[in-house]
C-alpha cells in the first residue's frame, strides 16, 4: 500500500514547550484514528498534516510533496480537506454561501461546476434542506456539518478531521461514518476524537498520543486485544482493578493492568484498552479518562 | 392500429410543440391508437434533446440556484462592473471584516476631516495630519487580519495564494479609502491636505511587510503609535504641525515604502501563518 503521509523525527515546539517530539509515522489510504488526552498534541499533529503548521524539527511529506516548499505546499492544498477543531463563520453567511466561499479559495472558479460541488457536499452532510439558512440560525450539530461539508470539497485525497463528531447526534454520526468509509477507499482520512466508539466503528488503525509522543500505533483490533482477560464484571468494585464503574445492569465493570483468573470475563472494548494503555488511572491530571469513567457512572 | 401514419415532419412538430392546436390534437388522437408512431416518438425523444420538452434536472437546478445562491452585494456588483472576475469579486467582497474595515475607515476619515475643519487652521491641520496617514494602513490591516477572521484555519490551507488575496483586498481598500480621504482633505488648508499621501503609502507597505512576522492589526497599531510619537516629538521641537511632512521626511517615506514592499515580497511565504498556539 502506498504511503500518502510520512513524518520522520518530527517535533514541534511552542516557546519552550514541545507539543510533539520524535514522531515517525507513515499513513496510507484508509481511516486512522487519533486518540489521546487533552494536550497530548493531537491538534498540533493534525495541523502539521494539514500544512497549517510547520515542524520545528524533522521532515513531513504529504502525497509525496514537501509542505516546506511553497509550490509543493500549494499542490498538497489542492488535494486536502481540513476540518479544524474550532471554526467560526463570517457574519451573515448561509451554509451554501460559506461552503461556496471555501470552494472559491479551493480554486473552483467555474460557477456551475462550483455550485454543483457545493450541493454535492451539502447533500453528503445532510444539509441540502437548509442550505439557504443563515449559519447563525443553525444548531451546533448543523454548524459542525457545515464545517465538515467544506472539508469534503474536492473530494480530497487527504482528509484531516479534528473532532468531527462533536455535537453530532447518533444518526448524524452514523451518516458521517458511511461518508468517511466511502472516501477512505482511495483517500487518507485522519480523525482525532475523544469518542473511542467512533474509532472502533470506523478506523482500521489507531494512533495514541501522550505528552507529544506516539504511545501506540497499530491496528484497533490489536489494541483492543491487549485488554483480553483484563476486563470482568463483578457485583462489587474489585480492589485489584485499576478502574471500575457501575454499569447499567447494576454490576461493576473492572479493568485491571494484569490478567485475572476466576472471574466473569467480558469482551474488552477499545475504551478498556485505551484506559489500560494510559496506565489505568482515570483520575490523572489530563482528565479525559476520568471524564469517560465519570460519564459511564452518570449513565448507569 | 390504423392504416396510415403521421409523417416524420409532423411528428417532429408535435414533439417540439411547434404545430397548431388542431394539428396537435389530430396527431395526439392518432398516437393513442398507433404503436408504430408512438415508437417513432419514443425513438426521437430518446435520441437527443427536444425543444419544448421540459428538462426537469435543469428546472430543479435553476430553482435551487434561485433559493440557495447568495445574492451579490452592491459592493460585489460594483467590483464586477470595475472588471474584477466573478470569483475574485466574491473573495474581496464576502469578508465581513473587510466590509466593516473600509466602511469604518471612510467614516473615521470623514469624521476627523469635519473635526479638523471645525477647529480652524492650525489645530485642524494637526488633527488631520495625525489621523490621515494612519487610516489606510489600519483599514488594510483589518481587511485581512487572521485574528479577526473567524474561518482562518480552513482558509489557510486552501491553495488560493495568500499574497494575491491580500493584495486584492489591499488595493480595493485603498481604491475606496484614498479618494474619500483626498476629498476630505480638501477641507484642510495648507500643504497638509495632500502631503499625507506618501506617509500613508509608506505605512501601508510597512504593515504589509510587518505582517509577515506578526498579525497585520498589531503591525498597524505599532506603526500608528510610532507615527503619533514622531509627529508629537517633531512638533515639540520645531513648533510646526507639519514638520513630519518636510521634503527629507517625504524621501524617507518613499524609501520606507520601497524597502517594505521588497521585504513583503521576499517574505510572502510567511503571510497568514497560523500563529503558534499550544493545542
Amino acid at each position: 500500500m502506498s504511503t500518502s503521509i510520512s513524518l520522520r523525527g518530527v517535533g514541534r515546539r511552542f516557546g519552550s514547550a514541545w507539543a510533539l517530539a520524535d514522531v515517525d509515522l507513515d499513513l496510507a489510504p484508509g481511516v486512522t484514528g487519533l486518540l489521546g488526552p487533552n494536550g497530548a498534541g493531537k491538534t498540533t499533529l493534525l495541523r502539521l498534516f494539514a500544512t497549517a503548521l510547520s515542524p520545528t524539527e524533522g521532515t513531513v511529506s504529504v502525497l509525496g510533496l514537501d509542505p516546506a516548499e511553497p509550490a509543493e505546499r500549494t499542490g498538497i492544498r489542492r488535494r486536502l480537506g481540513y476540518l479544524p477543531q474550532e471554526i467560526g463563520f463570517p457574519r451573515g453567511f448561509s451554509a451554501f454561501a460559506f461552503v461556496d466561499y471555501v470552494a472559491l479559495l479551493k480554486e473552483w472558479t467555474q460557477p456551475a461546476a462550483r455550485h454543483a460541488e457545493v450541493r454535492r457536499v451539502l447533500d453528503l452532510t445532510g444539509l441540502s434542506g437548509i442550505a439557504a439558512k443563515k449559519i447563525r440560525t443553525l444548531s451546533g450539530g448543523q454548524r459542525r456539518r457545515v464545517a465538515l461539508a467544506q472539508a469534503l470539497l474536492g473530494p480530497p485525497a487527504v482528509l484531516i478531521l479534528d473532532e468531527p463528531t462533536t455535537g453530532l447526534d447518533p444518526e448524524q454520526r452514523a451518516t458521517l461514518r458511511t461518508v468517511l468509509a466511502e472516501l477512505a477507499r482511495t483517500s487518507v482520512v485522519v480523525l482525532s476524537t475523544h469518542q473511542t466508539e467512533d474509532v472502533a466503528a470506523l478506523c482500521e488503525r489507531v494512533i495514541v498520543l501522550d505528552s507529544g509522543r506516539v504511545r501506540y500505533d497499530g491496528l484497533v483490533t490489536e489494541l483492543t486485544g491487549q485488554a483480553a482477560g483484563r476486563v470482568w464484571l463483578a457485583d462489587e468494585p474489585d480492589p485489584a482493578a485499576s478502574v471500575s464503574w457501575r454499569t447499567g445492569t447494576g454490576r461493576y465493570r473492572n479493568v485491571a493492568e494484569h490478567a485475572r483468573t476466576g472471574v466473569e470475563h467480558v469482551e474488552p472494548s477499545l475504551e478498556d484498552a485505551y484506559l489500560l494503555l494510559r496506565g489505568g488511572r482515570p483520575a490523572q491530571a489530563d482528565g479525559q479518562a476520568e471524564q469517560a469513567a465519570r460519564s459511564r457512572e452518570v449513565l448507569s | 392500429m390504423t392504416g396510415w401514419h403521421v409523417d416524420d415532419d409532423a411528428l417532429r412538430r408535435w414533439i417540439d410543440r411547434t404545430d397548431s392546436l388542431s394539428d396537435g390534437a389530430s396527431v395526439e388522437q392518432h398516437l393513442l391508437s398507433c404503436d408504430r408512431c408512438r415508437a417513432t416518438v419514443n425513438a426521437t425523444v430518446t435520441a437527443g434533446p427536444v425543444a419544448g420538452l421540459v428538462d426537469l434536472t435543469t428546472v430543479w437546478s435553476r430553482t435551487r440556484d434561485a433559493i440557495e445562491l447568495p445574492r451579490p452585494s452592491a459592493f460585489e456588483r460594483l467590483l464586477r462592473r470595475a472588471g474584477l472576475p466573478e470569483h475574485e469579486a466574491r473573495l474581496v467582497a464576502v469578508a465581513s471584516a473587510f466590509r466593516g474595515a473600509w466602511l469604518t475607515g471612510v467614516a473615521v476619515v470623514l469624521a476627523f476631516a469635519a473635526v479638523a475643519g471645525a477647529l480652524g487652521h492650525s489645530r485642524g491641520a494637526v488633527v488631520f495630519l495625525l489621523v490621515a496617514p494612519l487610516v489606510p494602513c489600519l483599514t488594510v490591516a483589518s481587511s485581512y487580519d487572521p485574528e479577526v477572521d473567524p474561518a482562518l484555519e480552513p482558509e489557510l490551507v486552501t491553495p488560493y495564494p495568500a499574497l494575491r488575496l491580500i493584495l486584492l483586498r489591499t488595493i480595493t481598500v485603498l481604491a475606496v479609502a484614498l479618494p474619500a480621504e483626498v476629498l476630505a482633505g480638501l477641507l484642510i488648508p495648507g500643504q497638509a491636505r495632500y502631503l499625507w499621501l506618501l506617509p500613508a503609502v509608506g505605512f501601508v507597505a510597512a504593515v504589509l511587510a510587518l505582517s509577515t512576522w506578526t498579525s497585520p492589526l498589531r503591525a498597524a497599531v505599532a506603526v500608528s503609535l510610532a507615527w503619533l510619537a514622531a509627529v508629537w516629538l517633531l512638533m515639540a521641537r520645531s513648533g510646526s504641525p507639519d514638520a513630519a511632512l518636510h521634503d527629507w521626511f517625504q524621501l524617507g517615506y518613499l524609501l520606507l515604502a520601497a524597502a517594505s514592499l521588497a521585504i513583503f515580497l521576499i517574505r510572502r511565504g510567511h503571510l497568514r501563518e497560523l500563529r503558534p498556539r499550544r493545542s
